[in-house]
């Protein structure tokens, strides 16, 4: 898509003559040189997780014809194969298949686990064993500076955290330290669909927030986290005090998060016909705002959530009415309307804007 | 994906191998100290009830019900014993030998309660450390519901026996073989369906 993009505008600025030859040669090297993992690259990483998969179901078949001392001498020697694997590929420069070698092992260290417990029936608490695999992929991941094995480290403590707060059904703050630590090492490694990871993890944690905390009814301190993140997010932006180059990632599951504390106040809970009308209202100007600097930073995954979430939040008002039908019905009038002189402030605003380059 | 990053070969490898290593000797340390504790932990033979469910990590699994997995406490049976406990945390359970190794709760603790000695007809109680699911203290005036986890609850059996076992079972009494470390941590050795011994011998 971007290089398919650049390489029109490419042709265009070429021919206008603001980029030379060369320069426009140099772009399309560089364009080449970045392009993700690759078919290949993808299919190595999917076959290390078919193969994962199937030595999960050996043990979960509990085979008694293999004595259990093989059995786990097996997975042993599965696991040291996969690293020996992985290092002759990174010695070759192979990096994402040594990458998916990597993995494999890490998911087999997960299945020894698995297989101990079954062999000694250990039951106990069935999250520790998920704990032990997570901090395994995690130190493998940083040792090894293999983002697949933190990509699963992070998935590990999303599930440990799950399985403990079914247990308790109440929060399991130990998450944030799982979190914290593999989210360190993907800044670490800058990697950034590891920034998504751990922002999709954070988000999730902090929306059952609302649903366990205060008997299930804590949605206000959701929104309030989010928005206070995404208030940090835009200053650290605005300032140029983003290190770390995350600031728009971390804005957009801030929003996310905001968003689904304020659809659970409208809709979740019960609010009266005041307070609806006044968090829709609230949760559309929200939305607006985040269309409107996603337009400005253009940042096009938060345009994409500004535009998704508000038809979510229009369609949910509609079928949930904000009292009667014919408040509903004068309540989009009204938004409608402020949203169409909204429209016309911002086209005047640009003419205004095109005006002032023209005459200076 | 990231930043293109160069380590040395030979650092590499060494990194590889520190990774396998560490993983296998956490792997090693739990065999070896499961190994030590059914080797030399004290063997109790306990009554159980069987239910069969199945794991999705580690195949088909019987759970079997302990007399402890639901304590009642009244008032007057365990005094305040109960105050320290809370879901998730620790619960150390004091059991009494009966006839026929049927065994009951005698106390009910939050830490690990003075051990008491063999008593005058030469039985000695046992003290099993679990974790409390659930403490529930409006069940019923004066009294208390606790449920609780050992780590001995599910026997894992080879995919398809499962329901050979439960059917087993069902009219059948079974017993379960439990090893008991000094710090009350148990562990399955077996079982004894119809009276006959199913055990694992030693891994080595």
């Amino acid at each position: 898509m971007y290089r398919r993009h650049v390489e029109r505008d490419l042709e265009r600025w070429a021919g206008a003559g603001w980029v030379t030859p060369s320069g426009a040669a140099k772009i399309r090297e560089d364009l080449a040189n970045s392009r993700g993992i690759g078919l290949a690259g993808v299919l190595s990483i999917l076959a290390s997780v078919l193969l994962a998969f199937g030595v999960f179901s050996f043990v979960a078949a509990h085979w008694d014809e293999m004595p259990r001392l093989l059995r786990l001498a097996l997975l042993f020697a599965l696991l040291w194969a996969g690293y020996a694997a992985a290092g002759v590929l990174f010695a070759r420069h192979m990096r994402t298949f040594g990458d998916a070698a990597v993995l494999f092992s890490v998911a087999v260290f997960g299945a020894s686990i698995a297989l101990i417990s079954q062999m000694f029936h250990i039951d106990g608490n069935p999250p520790d064993g998920v704990y032990a695999w997570w901090i395994g992929a995690l130190v493998a991941g940083v040792l090894l500076r293999s983002n697949p094995a933190l990509a699963l480290a992070m998935v590990l403590v999303c599930v440990w955290t799950a399985m403990e707060m079914g247990q308790r059904q109440r929060v399991y703050w130990p998450f944030l330290i799982g979190w914290a630590a593999v989210t360190a090492a993907y800044l670490w490694q800058r990697w950034r669909p590891g920034a998504h990871l751990s922002g999709l993890a954070l988000s999730l944690f902090v929306i059952s927030l609302g649903y366990v905390l205060n008997k299930g009814h804590e949605h206000q301190l959701v929104v309030g986290l989010g928005l206070a993140t995404a208030f940090t997010a835009v200053v650290a932006e605005r300032s140029g005090k983003d290190w770390t180059g995350f600031a728009p990632v971390v804005l957009g599951y801030a929003i996310v998060t905001a968003l689904a504390g304020l659809l659970a106040l409208q809709f979740y809970e019960s609010p009266s016909r005041d307070t609806l009308m006044l968090l829709a209202a609230a949760t559309l100007a929200l939305l607006l705002a985040v269309i409107w600097y996603g337009q400005k930073t253009g940042n096009r995954g938060l345009l994409w959530l500004g535009y998704i979430g508000f038809s979510i939040e229009t369609l949910a008002i509609y079928f949930n009415l904000v009292g009667t039908m014919l408040s509903t019905s004068a309540f989009f009038l009204i938004v409608g309307l402020i949203v169409a002189v909204l429209a016309l402030m911002a086209l005047r605003l640009h003419r205004r804007g095109l005006n002032a380059e023209m005459t200076s | 994906m990231s930043q293109a990053i160069t380590i040395p070969k030979r650092t590499m490898w060494a990194l590889l191998a520190l990774v396998a290593l560490m993983q296998t000797v956490a792997l090693a340390y739990v065999v070896y100290s499961r190994d030590q504790l059914l080797k030399h932990g004290r063997e109790i033979v306990m009554q159980v009830t069987p239910v069969d469910p199945r794991d999705i990590f580690r195949g088909d699994y019987v759970i079997l019900g302990f007399p402890m997995s639901r304590i009642e406490i009244t008032g007057e049976k365990f005094g305040a014993l109960s105050e320290g406990l809370e879901s998730g945390g620790e619960i150390y359970v004091t059991m009494t030998p009966g006839n026929d190794n049927e065994w009951s709760v005698a106390k009910v603790s939050a830490t690990y309660p003075k051990e008491n000695g063999p008593k005058e007809n030469g039985t000695r109680d046992a003290v099993l450390k679990g974790r409390v699911e659930s403490v529930d203290r409006n069940a019923a005036p004066d009294k208390t519901w606790v449920s609780a986890r050992y780590g001995v609850e599910s026997y894992f059996v080879p995919e398809g026996t499962g329901k050979v076992l439960e059917q087993q079972v069902s009219d059948k009494k079974i017993q379960a073989i439990l090893a008991v470390g000094p710090d009350g941590t148990a562990a399955t050795k077996g079982l004894i369906v119809g009276g006959e011994r199913h055990v694992a011998p030693p891994l080595f």
